[in-house]
């Protein structure tokens, strides 16, 4: 082997086969964005290094397979010169998955490919305990599958209810997909229980005479989720974050938590199994009042 | 008297197209009753209000609801 390809072999992202002398090329994706220019280098790059096919993966990343020992460093330098890198592996921070958020997206609430951007510049490939992944809906519909990651991120609308222009229609408890909405006509009160909320905004939308407001737009955050054996969901933590910033700072010290506290090859949510949630509530809450 | 349009069979986007079709045929200003169900509220009321017409009334019927449309404009 040459000492370029060994040493690429060295950095992780090249999946060894099952076919000897082959390798699965993982490349740097972010949020499954990439321009025609790059799908056509990836292209070129399968049928030049590869057996012309590319792999798509569960979370939007892209892989080359069947690519021989000899061609990881060619492969790498060839794909460079349009911005693709190479992917990561081993116990470090992963694909950051988003959908197209609000910039495309009718039901957007927050923009998920620019947070995403600023997640993978900060974290990419860096080392933590076990891999790590973080995941961005731009909205409560969720198809980024928020709870199944280390991280997950959702846009959030929180209402509120100021009573005057409201005639206790009933339309904002018809629509509620959790049932989190009491309209008591007789005491001329609706009462929303914000904990059963899960941030959609269709009463505000559908409310007739905006008596039903927003109260809080921004980022939920959800921590501890995995699929793999042995799945777990994450359960949300800290209160709305209205922010990017407030993203990024309460991202980096759940990751600096997970530093602190995990096990080498634990996985965070099992970390999180051991210390309790509320351990990492307040190691953020901290973080994030510094930082502000 | 308001005309009244009947969406309670149709789905999205159906729903929302026969209540344009619907207020295509009133004047500006004009009233029309919506009979929609449950699962046709939030798209309909929310197309309508971004299409700058006003829901004006809304009562619950036996398995629906009707909802009173002010479309957009001034009386002519
Ligand atoms: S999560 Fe929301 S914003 Fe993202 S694609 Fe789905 S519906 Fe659109
Ligand atoms: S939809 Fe609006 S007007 Fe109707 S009960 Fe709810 S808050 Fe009041
Ligand atoms: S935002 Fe969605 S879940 Fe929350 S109260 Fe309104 S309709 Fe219900």
């Amino acid at each position: 082997m040459n000492i370029d390809d060994y040493k690429e072999l060295k950095k992780g992202g090249m999946m060894r086969q099952k076919e000897a002398g082959r390798f699965s090329v993982r490349l740097h994706i972010v949020g499954g964005d990439l321009s025609a220019e790059q799908l056509r280098a990836i292209c070129d790059a399968a049928e030049k290094f590869g057996r012309g096919t590319v792999h798509l993966t569960a979370r939007q990343g892209v892989e080359i397979p069947n690519v021989p020992t000899e061609s990881l460093a060619a492969v790498k330098e060839f794909l460079g010169t349009t911005g693709v890198g190479v992917g990561v592996c081993g116990p470090t921070v992963r694909t950051v998955t988003a959908c197209q958020g609000c910039r495309v997206c009718p039901s957007g609430v927050i923009d998920a490919p620019e947070l995403a951007l600023a997640v993978d510049r900060e974290f990419y490939g860096q080392p933590v305990p076990h891999k790590f992944k973080v995941g961005i809906s731009g909205c409560a519909n969720n198809c980024l599958k928020a709870e199944e990651n280390d991280i997950g991120i959702k846009g959030w609308i929180e209402p509120r209810w100021g009573g005057k222009a409201c005639t206790f229609c009933g339309i904002c408890a018809a629509v509620c997909p959790s049932k989190a909405i009491e309209v008591s006509p007789d005491q001329a009160v609706v009462s929303v229980s914000l904990a059963g909320c899960i941030g959609c905004g269709d009463c505000i939308e559908s409310c007739p005479t905006r008596a039903m407001g927003e109260g809080n737009r921004g980022y939920r955050l959800y921590a501890g989720g995995k699929f793999g054996r042995v799945p777990l969901l994450g359960r949300k933590i800290l209160r709305i974050l209205c922010s990017p910033e407030e993203v990024m700072a309460a991202v980096r010290s759940v990751i600096e938590f997970y530093r602190a506290e995990g096990r080498s090859r634990e996985r965070f949510g099992d970390t999180l199994m051991r210390t309790g949630f509320p351990a990492l509530d307040s190691r953020i809450t901290e973080r994030i009042a510094e930082s502000s | 008297m308001i005309p009244t349009l009947d969406i309670t069979k149709d789905v999205c986007p159906m729903t929302f197209v026969k209540v344009k079709m619907g207020l295509a045929k009133i004047p500006p200003a004009g009233k029309l009753n919506v009979l929609l169900a449950e699962d046709a509220l939030k798209n309909v009321i929310s197309s309508l209000k971004q299409e700058g017409h006003r829901v004006s009334g809304v009562s619950r019927q036996e398995s629906a609801f009707l909802i009173v449309v002010e479309k957009e404009g001034e009386r002519p």
